[in-house]
């Protein structure tokens, strides 16, 4: 019992800080309709940024999270002016190979500066600690504020598309991009910008993520399918599909423990032979080829 | 017969083409009596299984315009097929070669049938993901070596042994990759000018008319990925025997789906030439960056960072790669 | 027995009537053309009839065969062939190659299918342009190749989807020229939609007029232009209404 009490709540922290992930490549695909491959490796500069502010300054990651949202910010809209831009132009499969390099030269550019070592935040104001809620459920408190952190920038997008001019612009842009240029919006400006708060809220995920996830130049790989998964789940585009998706991926990413519940309290023996732990992100590939062969425009999908 | 008669027929190439061809072709040939360096040879190999990977890819990515970033898969099942059978049942290379396209192409109709449900960027994701799961799998699979892989020794087998592919000098490897390499480029040439290459270029323009002049599409796409698989798992048992040393990290890895659709698309998807192109000009220069830049200059990822500049580069300016390039100055030569 | 028979088809996009409960019939040999004002239906009921989209209710049969949900490719394959109003054709694929495609359906021979892509295009005069690549013709040229490529299914009905919009009078001649040797000499049953009357008027021996969706007549191309509620449907009831003397 109490594994499962642990997993579901492990599952559901941890969602809500993959929904934060997964926010950025939702709100890039629906303004543009393009696949962000680097995402992954916005997440892994945001880590870096988080670890490395936080080195620098003393301070934890969470206060330094201003500078990463920046770093990210700025990330976005230079691939979107630099490169993006020129992309878009030609066919699917070219967008999809170059967003490709353009994750090879980020990660390898980080393996040139940084090198290939794991580096995890040691020092920190909540490493270490945790909060033990009873019934064996014991959160640990970065994982926490991860996640409170990850709810609230999520809702602040939330309201920004939502309740703003620039946000309604944005959306305005990504239902119908013509009809949006005759009205007088700039879709060049909004697609920037859709990269810039798209990269912005990766990088912030990723400082979040330090604190407990230690960062080397190869991570990203495993975010960006983790977040593929999640949006396709939600269906492609939407943002509050991608919140309750990501909570759904939490808790497949937490099978193992599920497992390992069932297998003790029903002390199934072939369950135990089973290596589950190694299975840990098998899941989340699975779940992805399942759900968009059943159903192509996810659970809550809005865009074709 | 007449598949046969339209494999050797490249009359609807210009004769340059097939001058330039020749004559690389024979440069090839006679490479290897040059005493080049071992480096040399091993990165021309590398050449002919890379091409042969991207015109397989070719065949579904480039006609038919389905971006398939999973085929790493089919090189894990060819390669460890081989490596599989050699090691525990002493079952040669000719024999496990055909047993692991076989298995290769069943694995591929099993996953191919929902795959192609889906497309554009849902597709390609969902390739990567089948093939990350097979690769997860094969790593806790102890029957094949789990993440440690699989050795063949060569001690135990007396070189040069061409029922088994067990060389000691690489120039054995060259010459049967060499084989390979012809016989692919003929079976392209028949696939691309066949009743199935033509349906799948309609399909690739457009779904909707391809329906309308009585094509099965979602078949079409089926057996086309089918014929991919088969050449992508041909090479990968040749792998296998020529590395000996094979795990799921570098067998199945998406850097190795992505550098085969790379071939293709940089040398021109949907071209004969194309992914031979993509791979001469793509292979010698990782290499040789690496050489140079990675292992002399010690700075780790750098030939992989101008690499993938390479590729933005391509993808954002000239998305018909290479060959795009010399169609186009083709075209306004005759206007 | 007609070739094609259709029932009380409706069809639904989310909600919308597309087709809302047409029937009519066509005999072989018969040259139909269906007409209306835009957003009538007219490219939804084609779809329906080729198998691109599923009817929502009401039957279709297809040379006395109910064909309701059968699939475009088997459609294709009973002899029913139709063309698009847009056919971005293969930047790749050359005319003749273009016509290939659709010659394969009965074929599995390449030299087979390229003689009989050779025959289309001596047909429809289009020889000359063999071996262009289609997305370098001119547009009048493109349309015939359109026709040429279903043709190259060997269909015994033939859909033609806005085959002479944008043309230019002597163009449209051209078009009128082919549709009649299609007609005639190949005997094969067309049935078309278009929205140039003069080659409606000319061509057909009987329309089908479509608005919102229903059918509003079915006649000679002598009675629909005489008919009040296709007057009305195409020029407004207010104009029908103000103009009463003159139009009768």
């Amino acid at each position: 019992m109490e594994i499962l009490l642990s997993s579901l709540a492990a599952g559901l922290l941890i969602g809500m800080a993959l929904a934060l992930v997964a926010l950025g490549l939702t709100i890039i695909f629906g303004v543009m309709d393009i696949v962000n491959f680097a995402h992954g490796e916005f997440l892994m500069i945001g880590m870096y940024t988080g670890l490395f502010t936080a080195q620098a300054t003393g301070l934890d990651p969470l206060f330094t999270l201003p500078v990463a949202a920046l770093v990210g910010f700025l990330l976005g809209g230079v691939c979107y002016y630099g490169f993006i831009r020129f992309l878009i132009r030609g066919p699917m499969v070219a967008q999809l190979l170059g967003t490709f390099g353009l994750m090879l030269f980020l990660r390898n550019l980080a393996l040139l500066i940084f090198g290939s070592e794991d580096r995890a935040l040691h020092h920190g104001l909540l490493v270490g600690r945790s909060i033990d809620v009873g019934m064996g459920v014991i959160i640990p408190a970065t994982k926490l504020a991860a996640a409170v952190l990850a709810i609230f920038s999520f809702w602040a997008v939330w309201m920004l598309m939502n309740r703003t001019h620039v946000g309604k612009a944005l959306t305005a842009t990504a239902l119908n991009p013509q009809g949006a240029r005759y009205m007088g919006i700039p879709t060049e400006k909004m697609n920037a910008l859709a990269w810039g708060i798209g990269g912005a809220t990766v990088t912030i995920a990723g400082a979040l993520l330090v604190n407990f996830w230690s960062v080397n130049p190869f991570v990203g790989l495993l975010f960006t399918m983790i977040a593929f998964t999640i949006v396709a789940l939600g269906g492609f585009g939407s943002v509050r599909g991608a919140f309750f998706a990501a909570l759904v991926v939490g808790l497949i990413m937490e099978f193992p423990g599920f497992w390992d519940f069932f297998s003790y309290t029903f002390d199934i023996q072939w369950m135990y032979d089973i290596p589950m732990t190694s299975f840990k992100y098998t899941w989340v590939y699975l779940a992805y080829f399942i759900i968009m062969v059943a159903r192509p425009r996810g659970l809550f999908g809005w865009k074709h | 017969m007449e598949a046969l008669r339209n494999a050797f027929d490249f009359s609807d190439s210009p004769r340059v083409d097939l001058v330039i061809a020749a004559m690389v072709a024979v440069a090839l040939l006679l490479f290897p009596l040059f005493s080049p360096s071992s480096f040399a040879i091993a990165t021309i190999i590398q050449f002919f299984i890379f091409a042969l990977y991207g015109m397989g890819w070719n065949t579904i990515g480039g006609y038919g315009g389905q971006v398939d970033l999973g085929k790493a898969q089919y090189v894990g099942i060819g390669a460890y097929t081989t490596a599989v059978m050699l090691i525990r049942w002493d079952i040669p290379f000719w024999v496990s070669m055909p047993i692991g396209m076989f298995f290769s192409i069943t694995w591929s109709f099993i996953i191919g049938y929902p795959l192609f449900r889906l497309k554009g960027h849902y597709f390609a994701i969902a390739t990567i993901a089948t093939s990350l799961v097979l690769k997860d799998l094969f790593e806790i699979w102890d029957f094949v070596g789990a993440a440690r892989g699989l050795e063949i020794s060569p001690i135990k087998y007396s070189p040069p042994d061409f029922l088994r592919l067990i060389f000691k000098q690489d120039i054995y490897y060259y010459y049967v990759i060499f084989g390979f390499f012809l016989l692919g480029i003929l079976i392209i040439n028949w696939f691309r000018r066949s009743r199935l290459g033509f349906q799948l270029r309609a399909i690739k323009d457009n779904e909707d008319v391809a329906r309308s002049l009585g094509i099965n599409v979602h078949l079409s796409k089926v057996k086309t990925y089918a014929i991919a698989t088969a050449f992508v798992s041909m090479v990968g048992s040749f792998h296998a025997c020529y590395i000996k040393n094979i795990e799921p990290e570098d067998t199945m890895s998406l850097d190795i789906s992505i550098l085969i659709a790379l071939m293709a698309m940089l040398g021109g998807a949907g071209s004969l030439w194309g992914p031979i192109i993509g791979a001469g000009v793509l292979i010698p220069l990782k290499s040789y960056l690496k050489e140079w830049l990675g292992a002399r200059g010690g700075l780790v990822g750098i030939d992989l960072i101008i690499y993938a500049a390479i590729i933005m580069v391509i993808s954002a300016r000239e998305p018909r790669g290479i060959w795009g390039i010399v169609e186009r100055v083709r075209r306004r030569k005759r206007l | 027995m007609p070739i094609l028979d259709i029932r009380h088809l409706v069809k639904e996009y989310g909600g919308l009537r597309a087709n809302d409960d047409i029937s009519f019939t066509l005999e072989k040999g018969e040259l139909l053309g269906v007409i209306g004002p835009n957003g009538a239906g007219k490219t939804t009921l084609f779809n329906c009839i080729a198998g691109l989209h599923p009817v929502t209710s009401g039957r279709i049969f297809f040379d006395g065969q109910d064909v309701t949900l059968k699939p475009a490719h088997e459609m294709a394959r009973l002899g029913l062939a139709r063309t698009f109003q847009v056919y971005t054709a293969a930047g790749d694929l050359t005319v003749v190659e273009n016509i290939m495609v659709g010659c394969f359906l009965r074929t599995r021979s390449r030299k087979d299918a390229r003689r009989r892509a050779d025959g289309i295009l001596y047909d429809l005069k289009l020889s000359d342009h063999a071996d262009t690549l289609v997305s370098e013709l001119p547009v009048p040229a493109q349309k015939q190749v359109t026709m040429a490529t279903a043709l190259g299914t060997a269909p015994r009905m033939l859909l033609l989807d806005e085959v002479a919009a944008g043309l230019n009078p002597s163009e449209i001649d051209d078009i009128m020229t082919s549709i009649r040797h299609i007609h005639n000499e190949m005997g094969i049953t067309v049935m078309l939609i278009e929205h140039v009357m003069e080659l409606v008027m000319n061509v057909c021996d009987r329309l089908v007029v479509l608005d919102y969706g229903h059918k509003i007549a079915d006649g000679t191309p002598a009675d629909i232009a005489a008919n009040a509620e296709v007057i009305k449907a195409y020029l407004g009831e207010r104009y029908v209404k103000e103009h009463a003397g003159e139009l009768s």
